[in-house]
């Protein structure tokens, strides 16, 4: 194809009948079908040959499941690259268009699409699925709640609720800002085409996709009576949902790896010409620092789940201490990764609401190399204080003392973080759009939940508050209150990139007001029952703890509402919105600069870039050196003929 | 943010920036430094699993929880109790440490051929002798999988007797996995050079084999070393 | 670096004149967010010293003292560094709020990149903090591990799904965990099966009963009544279940529910430290 004959935008080429070759064929239903397939495959297989042994139905459940993954992304063409890189017979060119999507239309979302616009997008829909399972979870459990000795459900079923509703959260939050927005987002900002690696972009994706059928197998398997954290020997002893839960963490771990690979990758090799690391967004860094953690952090998850199913299929004796194991192992390789995981949990999206809150401020961002400097300390910092979630295990009490430090120290890092966001606001002109609303929510939300954890740092506190609800009111502050609204932010910021429509804000108000408020009641809720002594993960407790848990539970109720309300908010833009301009925040960031709905390379013509995003109320370089420049922030980077242009070059 | 629209960079077409349409893309360069970057940080991820997986050793071995580590209090007279019920009557045996030497070994003969693979697709050798290098640290690699599977059936003992046996164990099927991994990327590197891909000074790919390789060699020697040394 | 040195002085020339100089200065920005910090800190104070008290359960031991104390003093020292946080956004929605044609972005605000001076400072303060509550906790914790004379052993034996205390040198085992008041007590607690949380709130400490080890906890109760030891980590179908009751008395009471649970009077008298007879 020459370049006479190219098209005006690259998703407009026209392919050839063979293009993508078995591509063509695959979609989310080979891939539930070939899944189903080797799953079975697996299940007769180990049922006719392993059943036998000591563990085999644990053997049986945990080769059905790897079946699974495997045939799914078989069926989805995850696995297509590998095995044409293995016979020497490459992707061509026009493999690789089609695979990101080209003469596809909308059937592109539903198979394996290299675009990372594609990818954004899908992660976006399966957070929001995900946030669906596990809030629904919830509600049975404040439904349960509400009375000390309710009928709604048994021990057993309140146990499996618990603990999927846990890791089922834990796994959307872990990816509410690094999925759609890291991929969408952030290769745009940077003046990139793609992501380093569009491939194994897509794999992660597809990837945690296969592990949640898994996960809600566990419910259909005995149910995991264990918690999220899943403490062995209690774990190690549960029903074989156990294998299957084990098999949705190994696969995440996996695609969490992949993604966080090629995050760092990208934003180190692929920043358009100009950009420097200190014109960088800072959501940018913060995508980079949350991946910097996930590589440290999952590779300690993934043998800690690894030993859980030897110990459960082959009888080793990692967990279980009449063998000669002990549960603190357990404990101690969990949280090994499970400190780490809450930054990586909250630092992307602060990284991002600190983009929102500087738009809507109109002011450069407050200290943004002292944020980066709090990112990394945090960072290195959350390296070393794991062992404050085991103060009462009894494991290593003189390490209370040098644990309790660093959980400490951690604070200090974090502050200055919000030094920076109330630097940001200061003097500004506070610009109170709906994304704006969800900044100041998470400034009232995250001062408790952080000051609450400190009270949990103090080890002579947390021998009264370990195990009961003061923690679970803690982490829903900083979890919920503070990074699930951040994201939160983020979404309203870029729903009208991604959508093309502009949220309808009437609608976004209510939701957040009856969000915010139900917050409060909800998690105030859960502090009273803590001060009061009410443990975690219980069915039916003490009458003397009924009021604050029927304040929980309305709260509860209340909160579902109004994300049911933004979720309505969402949906009715997307079919009814305003459709939305190129940059209707008139901010500065280069993914405002591209049209909407952005084209299949993002960029038709490269950018260069001469400073960072952040000139507000500073004169535009451009326009001061009588260049055309982007005073004008409607103006889009499109191509023009270049007899038009004045020649002289502007780039410093 | 400032941002020239005056693209005057790279290729043009009728105004056009050719790579925008063509969608090729970079250079051989970046694109072999995007991947070895990509590799050195799998390979941090692998090595902190290594290190997850010697505090395992290490702190099993030190809690010896029961006496069951290796159960050298084990007796007769004083039986302990497997994990499946049954006594445990004498302490359990250290594992013949030239099963996991040897396959070290062959990791370590795998890695110095594909070391020589690499140099030899760099001074543009032969593709019969790149590929032939290929195809024998291939072979290697499957001897060193076959000896693998065979220690399985070696050793003397099993998963239930205790936290020396589980994690000596844990390292053996640990580097199976990896050994499988590396001799998939053999067999498909062998391919590869059979059909000419790395003619002419196409080496890069080699390069990210050569260091995976000896990561992986190195990860054996060390598992062999620490399951040897302290048992 | 002479150019960083001057944009240093200047920032710290801004705070002078935000906090200084020139209008009276409760009309000025920093003025007003001082008011509103005061009130929203008073009201902190007042929480931090009132709250705790009446949400705790009722406390038994030193421990549980130190617990009450240690959520005074921590939300007493948080109100201010909340309120600072809270008064400034508060602020910025009252006087630097764009009231205009929301359709249109406002203009742009001043340029302000960062403040050296006010950052070393909110660096510092927040050491300082953390320093003050590590050295509070720090020593709390020591107090709490210095063992005493006269110290009461009391076995914990956790399983699925109750609670068994017994009382080395009385034979006696019991459900209930009954302690004599002003005596220092040292549990040893161990599991049968599955982790669990021995838990007694109102002693203001807790360990994990592992099985196949024992884990250490200390406690000296200080006034009477009753309390409810629950299980802090899950353990299983019945962990709500899983709670015994728990009193504390004077030593002769204590003697004679020894006594009542099967005791000679000998063993129990000596266990109590009553004076012999």
């Amino acid at each position: 194809m020459t370049t006479a004959e190219a098209p005006a935008l690259l998703e407009d080429t026209k392919l050839g009948p063979r293009a993508g070759g078995l591509y063509r064929r695959q979609n989310i239903f080979t891939g539930l079908g070939l899944g189903i397939l080797l799953g079975f495959v697996g299940w007769v297989l180990s049922h006719q040959f392993l059943q036998g042994s000591n563990w085999g139905t644990d053997m049986v459940v945990t080769v059905t499941m790897v079946g699974w993954v495997l045939g799914f992304n078989i069926g989805m063409g995850s696995l297509n690259a590998p095995i044409r890189w293995l016979l020497g017979h490459d992707q061509s060119y026009d493999d690789e268009l089609y695979a990101a999507g080209v003469e596809q239309g909308k059937a592109r979302y539903w198979k394996f699409c290299t675009d990372h616009k594609v990818v954004g997008t899908q992660y976006l829909v399966l957070v929001m699925l995900l946030f669906g399972v596990g809030g629904t979870l919830a509600m049975m459990m404040r439904t349960q709640l509400i009375t000390p000795h309710s009928s709604f459900l048994s021990a057993n079923t309140y146990n499996a609720i618990v603990s999927v509703h846990g890791m089922v959260m834990i796994i959307a939050t872990i990816i509410m800002v690094s999925g759609p927005f890291a991929n969408f987002i952030m290769p745009i900002m940077i003046g990139a085409k793609d992501m380093a690696f569009p491939r194994l972009n897509a794999l992660s994706f597809w990837l945690i996709a296969s592990a949640i059928p898994p996960m809600i197998a566990t419910f259909f398997l005995g149910g995991v009576d264990a918690g999220w954290t899943t403490y062995a020997p209690l774990s190690v002893q549960a029903p074989a949902a156990m294998d299957a839960f084990s098999m949705t963490m190994i696969t995440f771990v996996l695609s969490v790896t992949i993604a966080g690979v090629n995050t760092i990758v990208t934003v180190f090799t692929m920043r358009a010409k100009g950009m420097s690391l200190t014109r960088l967004p800072i959501f940018t860094w913060g995508t980079v620092v949350g991946s910097a953690l996930s590589i440290y952090a999952m590779p300690a998850l993934l043998l800690g789940f690894t030993a859980m199913i030897t110990d459960r299929v082959t009888g080793t004796s990692f967990y279980v201490a009449a063998v000669g194991g002990t549960g603190w192992l357990w404990e101690n390789i969990f949280w090994i990764f499970g400190h780490p995981e809450v930054y990586i949990i909250l630092i992307p999206p602060v990284a991002a609401m600190l983009e929102v809150a500087s738009t809507f401020a109109r002011k450069p961002i407050f200290g943004y190399k002292v944020i980066i400097a709090g990112f990394a300390a945090i960072s290195v910092l959350s390296l070393m204080v794991w062992a404050h979630h085991m103060f009462t295990t009894g494991w290593a009490p003189d390490l209370a003392g040098p644990f309790m430090l660093t959980t400490e120290l951690i604070s200090i890092p974090t502050g200055i973080i919000f030094l920076c966001i109330i630097g940001t606001l200061w003097k500004g002109r506070i610009w109170t759009r709906l994304p704006m609303y969800f900044v100041y929510l998470f400034l009232w939300n995250f001062i408790i939940g952080g000051i609450t954890g400190i009270y949990l740092s103090d080890v002579p506190a947390d021998q009264y508050f370990h195990g009961d609800m003061f923690v679970t009111a803690h982490f829903h502050y900083t979890l919920l209150g503070g990074a699930m609204i951040a994201a939160t932010a983020a979404l309203c910021y870029w729903f009208p990139k991604i959508t093309g429509k502009m949220l309808n804000e009437r609608i976004g108000k209510v939701a957040f007001w009856i969000i915010a408020i139900s917050i409060q009641i909800t998690y105030f809720g859960q502090f009273w029952e803590g001060f009061q002594g009410m443990p975690r993960r219980v069915a039916y407790y003490d009458p003397i703890f009924l009021r604050a848990n029927q304040m929980t539970s309305v709260g509860g109720y209340l909160l579902m509402a109004g994300w049911l309300v933004f979720l309505y908010a969402m949906i009715h833009s997307i079919r009814h919105g305003k459709v939305a301009p190129a940059n209707p925040w008139h901010a500065k960031s280069l993914e405002w600069k591209v049209p909407t709905p952005v084209p299949l390379v993002n960029f038709l013509v490269d950018p260069v870039v001469t400073s960072d995003p952040y000139g507000y109320g500073e004169p535009d370089p451009e326009v001061a050196a009588g260049q055309p420049g982007i005073g004008d922030p409607e103006q889009e980077l499109v191509p023009t003929l270049s007899s038009d242009h004045p020649t002289a070059g502007g780039e410093s | 943010m400032s941002v020239t629209t005056t693209g005057h960079e790279g290729p043009q077409e009728n105004g056009r920036n050719v790579e925008a349409v063509a969608g090729h893309h970079e250079t051989r360069e970046q694109r072999d430094f995007k991947e070895r970057f990509a590799l050195w940080l799998f390979i941090t991820g692998d090595a902190l699993f290594l290190v997850m997986e010697l505090f395992f050793w290490f702190y099993l071995r030190a809690l010896n929880t029961n006496g069951l580590w290796r159960g050298v209090n084990c007796s007769k007279a004083n039986a302990c109790v497997d994990g499946l019920g049954n006594p445990i009557t004498h302490s359990i045996p250290k594992a013949n440490p030239w099963y996991s030497v040897g396959i070290a070994a062959l990791v370590v003969v795998a890695a110095l051929l594909i070391w020589a693979v690499e140099r030899a697709a760099r001074t543009s050798e032969k593709r019969s002798i790149v590929s032939g290098l290929a195809g024998l640290s291939a072979l290697v690699l499957l001897a060193a999988i076959a000896l693998q599977c065979y220690q399985f059936g070696k050793v003397p003992f099993t998963t239930i007797q205790g936290t020396y046996a589980s994690t000596y164990l844990f390292f053996m099927g640990s580097t199976l996995g990896h050994l499988i991994l590396l001799g998939f990327l053999a067999i498909g590197f062998w391919n590869r050079a059979r059909v000419g891909k790395f003619d002419n000074g196409q080496w890069h790919h080699l390069r990210l084999f050569r260091i995976f390789a000896v990561w992986i060699a190195l990860s054996a020697v060390i598992l062999t070393a620490v399951s040897s040394l302290f048992a | 670096m002479s150019s960083e040195h001057e944009s240093f002085e200047q920032e710290a020339k801004d705070i002078e004149e935000a906090v200084f100089s020139g209008k009276p200065f409760f009309s000025r920005p920093a003025g007003k967010i001082f008011i509103i910090w005061l009130v929203m800190t008073a009201v902190g104070v007042l929480i931090g010293i009132y709250a705790p008290h009446h949400l705790l359960t009722t406390l038994h031991s030193s421990a549980g003292s130190d617990v009450w104390a240690t959520m005074v003093f921590f939300t007493v020292l948080a109100a201010p560094v909340a309120a600072l946080v809270y008064g400034i956004a508060f602020y910025s929605l009252i006087a630097w709020r764009h009231r205009g044609n929301q359709e249109e972005p406002p203009e742009d605000g001043p340029p302000l990149r960062g403040n050296g001076p006010a950052s070393i400072l909110w660096l510092v303060t927040s050491t300082v903090l953390v320093v003050v509550l590590l050295v509070w906790g720090l020593s709390v914790w020591s107090a709490q591990q210095v063992s005493h004379p006269n110290t009461l052993q009391v076995n914990v034996t956790g399983q699925q799904w109750l609670w068994t205390f017994s009382y080395p040198g009385t034979g006696v085992e019991s459900r209930s965990l009954v302690l004599p008041v002003n005596r220092p007590v040292e549990f040893n607690v161990t599991s049968v099966d599955v982790t669990h949380g021995f838990w007694p709130a109102a002693l203001g400490v807790q360990v994990d009963a592992n099985p196949n080890t024992t884990t250490v906890i200390r406690a000296t109760p200080n006034s009477l009544g009753t309390f409810t030891v629950r299980c802090s980590q899950l353990c299983g179908l019945y962990h709500s279940f899983m709670y015994a009751p728990g009193s504390v008395v004077t030593s002769t009471q204590f003697s004679a529910w020894l006594q009542s649970e099967g005791a000679t009077p000998s063993s129990a008298d000596q266990v109590a430290r009553l004076a012999s007879s």
